[in-house]
């Protein structure tokens, strides 16, 4: 097979690695939106890998199964058909409409959804009909929430409230520059960090910003700062570790080795998991210089600039990804600038100044 | 695109814990939880003083968002898990200047320190590493960082530390990903180094 683009996708141990009959699958097409979308559903847990080649869509699996075709083929300008290929395959074959793939994974029961992007020429004529369709989606994070209240102001400003209040302040200005805002959370709740990054991959979101508070026990720390992801682990490794991974995979012993000593499959599903947001670097930095210019000169305080860290929530998200520290809670000044309704919109408008640069459209 | 599929992240630890009994290769014996080795036994058997090596030692800032650099003496011990267990004896010790803050909180003991020869160390810390906290990112990083970049700098054979606790795995602490070692982020060490 000739790989033109390998999209690492769903590396992992299925324990359906020794079954000996073939896993079913059921696969299930929707034209309705504006991709077409293909849902595979497994009826066990199983890795697959997403490959595209020309003119095709491959998942490739670690097992054998066996495909059941549903309603059909839906012959679309995007999608022509599908089919199997050997045991371990089904191909996707793509038409002229075609652009790119994108996937997410759902649990319960185990499903890929593979999205396959594109136009469809028959359908172009109603497209202005739908304006709202193609409305970007900006994912917004108000970091923490339920009992993981966060930083703590003197004064007993919670981190987990104000995070909530700026972003859904933020939601407003950026849907007036005509773009769809999600909410990671919009109430008071526990949401773990890889749910956080989840939603904004599962909206096709562009923009991924979560926000948070700061705090430090050095009272005297002031300032926002904006951050994006220092990943850890170059291309060049990530990339010997998935030719190792793969390799493991042709192994019948991948299973055994992950309850034995070496972790191969754990460093590789971070490793990837990182490497999805290695291509929005360039994007989230730059995106991240404007955002922090912007609040220094709403805020007027201290400019503590542009950093990187490897948190853990913008790992994975596969658009620009940016993580703002607003402030220091913690420090008592800062706090009461945050109780000030007046503050908080300067702050948001600040953020939506510079978003707003990668909102607008020709 | 790239996604996540199915992978416990116990894993880790999981991987980790067998290899801990010493068999395997790649996992040199632990060293006791905090103890300053009282010789390197295992390298010299003879009588004569041990020899001293200067090290140094990361704080958090009281001037700001680094590291502050301490120079402390340990024994020269060239056995990277007894070298980066005296490390962190003198980490958890706590700064000795002004311009220093404490990395971890008080009570907080080193458990075990292995260290791999993929150039992986891991350092599994009492459950008071996670108290008093202010659940800033800005202290998570400098905590964190304190231990990767002072283990990194001194012992040659540590490229990248996992953090654990209480004998766990994290994912995080809240916002830093520490499911896998971490390399040093030479960002965070001030220039200028405070001397004992």
């Amino acid at each position: 097979m000739k790989t033109l683009r390998p999209l690492v996708f769903a590396f992992a141990i299925g324990t359906a690695a020794f079954a000996a009959d073939p896993i079913p699958v059921k696969v299930s097409t929707d034209t309705s939106g504006a991709s077409t979308r293909v849902v595979l559903t497994f009826a066990k847990k199983v890795a697959c890998a997403v490959v595209e080649d020309a003119g095709h869509v491959k998942i490739v699996c670690d097992a054998a199964i066996a495909p059941d075709p549903g309603s059909g083929t839906p012959d679309d300008a995007i999608l022509k058909s599908f089919g199997p290929e050997g045991d371990r395959t089904i191909v996707l074959s793509t038409g002229r409409g075609y652009r790119r793939v994108d996937t997410f994974e759902l649990k319960n029961p185990t499903r890929l959804v593979v999205d396959l992007q594109g136009t469809r020429t028959a359908k172009a004529a109603p497209a202005p009909a739908a304006p709202q369709k193609s409305l970007p989606v900006i994912v917004l994070d108000p970091g923490h929430g339920g009992v993981e209240v966060g930083a703590l102001g003197p004064a007993g400003l919670q981190e987990k409230d104000l995070t909530l209040d700026l972003a859904r302040r933020l939601k407003v200005l950026l849907e007036r520059q005509g773009v769809t805002v999600v909410l990671t959370r919009d109430e008071d709740r526990v949401l773990p960090l890889d749910d956080r990054t989840a939603i904004a991959n599962h909206n096709r979101a562009i923009l991924f910003i979560s926000i948070h508070l700061n705090a430090s026990k050095r009272k005297s720390a002031i300032g926002a700062e904006t951050y994006f992801l220092a990943t850890a682990a170059t291309d060049a490794e990530a990339r010997t570790l998935a030719g190792l991974e793969n390799k493991a995979y042709e192994s019948p012993d991948t299973a055994a080795a992950a309850s034995s000593t070496t972790p191969p499959d754990h460093g590789l599903e971070l490793i990837l998991w990182d490497l999805a947001q290695n291509s929005f670097l360039v994007e989230s930095s730059k995106l991240a210089e404007a955002i922090q210019a912007e609040l220094n000169t709403a805020t007027g305080v201290r400019d503590r600039g542009v950093r990187q860290a490897p948190f853990r929530v913008l790992m994975g998200a596969t658009m620009p990804a940016l993580l703002i520290e607003a402030g220091f809670i913690s420090n008592p000044e800062e706090e009461a600038r945050f109780k000030d309704d007046a503050y908080k919109d300067k702050v948001a408008e600040a953020i939506a100044r510079a978003v707003a640069s990668i909102t607008a459209r020709p | 695109m790239t996604r996540r599929f199915f992978v416990p992240p116990a894993f880790l630890l999981v991987a980790l814990l067998p290899a801990c009994g010493g068999q395997n290769k790649t996992a040199p014996e632990p060293v006791p939880a905090a103890t300053q080795p009282q010789g390197s036994a295992s390298q010299s058997q003879d009588a004569a003083p041990l020899a001293k090596a200067s090290v140094t030692i990361y704080f958090p800032s009281t001037a700001g968002d680094t590291l502050a650099a301490e120079t402390r003496e340990i024994v020269d011990t060239k056995r990277p898990a007894d070298r980066g267990a005296q490390i962190l004896a003198a980490l958890l010790d706590g700064p000795r200047t002004e311009g220093a803050l404490p990395a971890v909180p008080p009570g907080t003991t080193l458990r075990q320190l292995w260290v791999r020869d993929d150039g992986n160390a891991y350092a599994d810390f009492s459950e008071e590493l996670l108290g008093g906290a202010t659940g800033g990112s800005a202290d998570e990083i400098l905590t964190v960082y304190a231990i990767v970049d002072s283990l990194t700098e001194n012992v040659p054979a540590i490229r990248r530390v996992g953090i654990l606790v209480g004998g766990r795995e994290r994912a995080t602490f809240g916002h830093l990903d520490l499911s896998r070692p971490l390399p040093p982020d030479l960002t965070l060490a001030a220039t200028a180094k405070a001397t004992e």
